[in-house]
């Protein structure tokens, strides 16, 4: 990896406990801007454990997270928000706010930005016209504009996922943590999603973190870092993912996740979600080697 | 048994009924009946002196019929009607305004991590005065406030509204900030993790998911409303109360049981307005 001066995110000896849990015992990490990299690990290895001392919202037992070269446990209140500002996050799911129309979540890619009468002027009557153009913007881009006035609440799993990136897109962040965005939607949507993600890091130059599930997902990925028991265990390009790695990564795990050799052989009968496609399609993604 | 020893003992199955599970709760539960009796005693209560009295409350009753259907009665009782519904319905909705800022400030949100002791201290003192704030008034009983604004502003519904107004702020209060802060979590740590101030996260992330719950709390706080509002009149606060203790003074017990009847027919129907009321918002 080619360094930039200023890494995007560094971690060292970072450790955190919550009473006798060890979710991160020890990290020393360093990303670099504009890298793509796929964490993966069982349940409870502390991948969000990782996006959450990133984003401070845990405190640390021990030892420094640097994003963008500043100490994000030593940031003032407004440096904070500053810093988060640059942050942006999709989950899982629920990361919207329901009761809220979809244009108005998207809206709150920017609420950092907002002084105090900004804020009770946005609540009360919405985004300005300038504001709602590049929401509407953005919803073209994820192929949702014409909801822009809907609950979001009414959408389906998968088309709210699409609204969060709408939000990351207004938002334009130069980090980008995406916490397993994949795991509740439909392979279709999931690449979808993937795709757009990926889009929307080359066009910021912006640094992605995706937490994984799917190891085969992650294979795309140019660099692959694993966790286990809050400890890094691998952290390469994913050619050197080896069946003997993934065991100990995954271990004790009901469901053993498909080693490098099996992923090129045909799919499974089984039809597990993101596998089939990705065999096929690996091209599609236009990813870019670094 | 009349089975060979080599048998194993058959374990009984718990019933349904609940029944303490540890060892200290079978102590709580023998503390709590041994508090429930010594109330008995210390209370006078006497199941045998309330059968007794039932010959005199079915004199009283009896006294009550026919009810007092007189043209000047049922216009007082229509006036007292409306103005007890008037004073229970601003009470409800003064209070959950007066609730909101004060429940705001009241919610706890996360800690302010890497922060000293002292910012942390400062801080938090807000929290702590709206808190102590809904307390005082949720504590004072409605007819207690009402007391005091009759002493302050003298007799008339004024005083009760405020009266209801003020305990209903301290009851809402109470109730809008637990409903603040246990709202799904995820929403707002998202707005935290970009970059959202608290005020920013409780407006965008916590008052949307919380304004059905809230709503439907108000609507139930009416109806507890015009059940105090019917008797603040007994210390001159205004509402139906205040002609019930008239008639009551003056044994005119067939214009008490007008007052009584209509009473319980305003009630009934602020409980059925207020259940279609949260049927709706409850779910939002």
């Amino acid at each position: 990896m080619t360094s930039r001066g200023t890494a995007a995110v560094a971690l060292e000896e970072v450790e955190v406990t919550f009473g006798a849990v060890r979710a991160l015992a020890g990290v020393s990490r360093v990303v670099e801007r504009g890298e793509r990299v796929a964490v993966i690990g069982a349940s409870g290895a502390g991948k969000s454990t990782l996006f959450d001392v990133l984003t401070r919202a845990v405190p640390l037992r021990r030892g420094r997270v640097l994003v963008e070269g500043q100490d994000i446990m030593a940031l003032g209140s407004r440096e904070l928000r500053a810093a988060r500002r640059r942050i942006g996050v999709i989950y899982q799911a629920y990361g919207l706010v329901p009761q809220l129309s979809v244009g108005m979540n998207v809206a709150l890619g920017e609420v950092a930005d907002l002084s105090g009468t900004a804020t009770l002027r946005m609540f009360a009557r919405g985004p300005g016209p300038a504001t709602s153009a590049r929401i509407v913007a953005a919803l073209e881009r994820v192929g949702l504009s014409d909801r822009v006035a809907d609950r979001v609440d009414n959408l389906s799993g998968g088309q709210q996922q699409r609204v969060a990136v709408a939000r990351l897109l207004l938002q334009s962040p130069s980090l980008i943590l995406a916490d397993e965005p994949l795991s509740a939607v439909d392979p279709v949507t999931g690449r979808r999603v993937l795709g757009a993600l990926l889009e929307l890091a080359a066009e910021q130059d912006a640094t992605l973190l995706v937490n994984l599930h799917d190891v085969a997902l992650a294979r795309s990925f140019p660099r692959v870092v694993a966790l286990v028991g809050g400890q890094v265990a691998f952290d390469g390009p994913p050619a050197d993912l080896s069946a003997e790695v993934l065991t100990e990564i995954y271990a004790g795990e009901p469901l053993d996740p498909v080693p490098a050799e099996a992923a090129d052989r045909e799919p499974s009968p089984l039809g597990r979600p993101g596998l089939p496609l990705l065999t096929h399609d690996r091209e599609g993604y236009g990813l870019r080697a670094r | 048994m009349a089975f060979a020893p080599a048998e194993p003992p058959v374990r009984r199955i718990p019933p349904a009924l609940p029944r303490p599970r540890t060892p200290v709760g079978s102590l709580v539960l023998l503390v709590a009946i041994g508090a429930t009796g010594l109330s008995v005693y210390g209370t006078e209560f006497d199941l045998v002196e309330l059968v007794a009295g039932a010959g005199p409350i079915e004199r009283f009753v009896l006294q009550m019929f026919p009810p007092d259907l007189s043209m000047i009665t049922l216009r007082k009782t229509g006036q007292g009607v409306v103005e007890t519904f008037q004073m229970s319905l601003l009470g409800a909705v003064i209070g959950g305004v007066l609730a909101l800022p004060l429940a705001a400030i009241g919610t706890a949100d996360a800690p302010t991590l890497g922060a000293s002791r002292i910012v942390r201290l400062v801080g938090a003192a807000p929290y702590h005065l709206a808190r102590l704030v809904l307390n005082v008034f949720r504590s004072i009983p409605d007819i207690l406030w009402a007391l005091v604004f009759v002493v302050a502003l003298g007799l008339g519904p004024f005083p009760g509204t405020l009266a209801l107004a003020v305990h209903s702020a301290g009851v809402l209060g109470k109730l809008f900030s637990e409903t603040l802060e246990t709202v799904p979590q995820r929403p707002v740590e998202a707005l935290r993790a970009i970059g959202a101030s608290r005020l920013q996260r409780l407006m965008f992330g916590r008052l949307p998911q919380a304004a059905g719950s809230c709503l439907s709390l108000t609507m139930y706080q009416w109806e507890c409303n015009i059940r105090s509002a019917a008797i603040l009149g007994f210390v001159g606060a205004g509402g139906i109360g205040q002609e019930i203790l008239i008639a009551m003074n003056l044994f005119d017990y067939p214009r008490v049981a007008t007052l009584t009847g209509a009473t319980i027919l305003a009630v009934l129907l602020v409980d059925r307005l207020s259940a279609a009321g949260r049927r709706r918002f409850a779910a939002a």
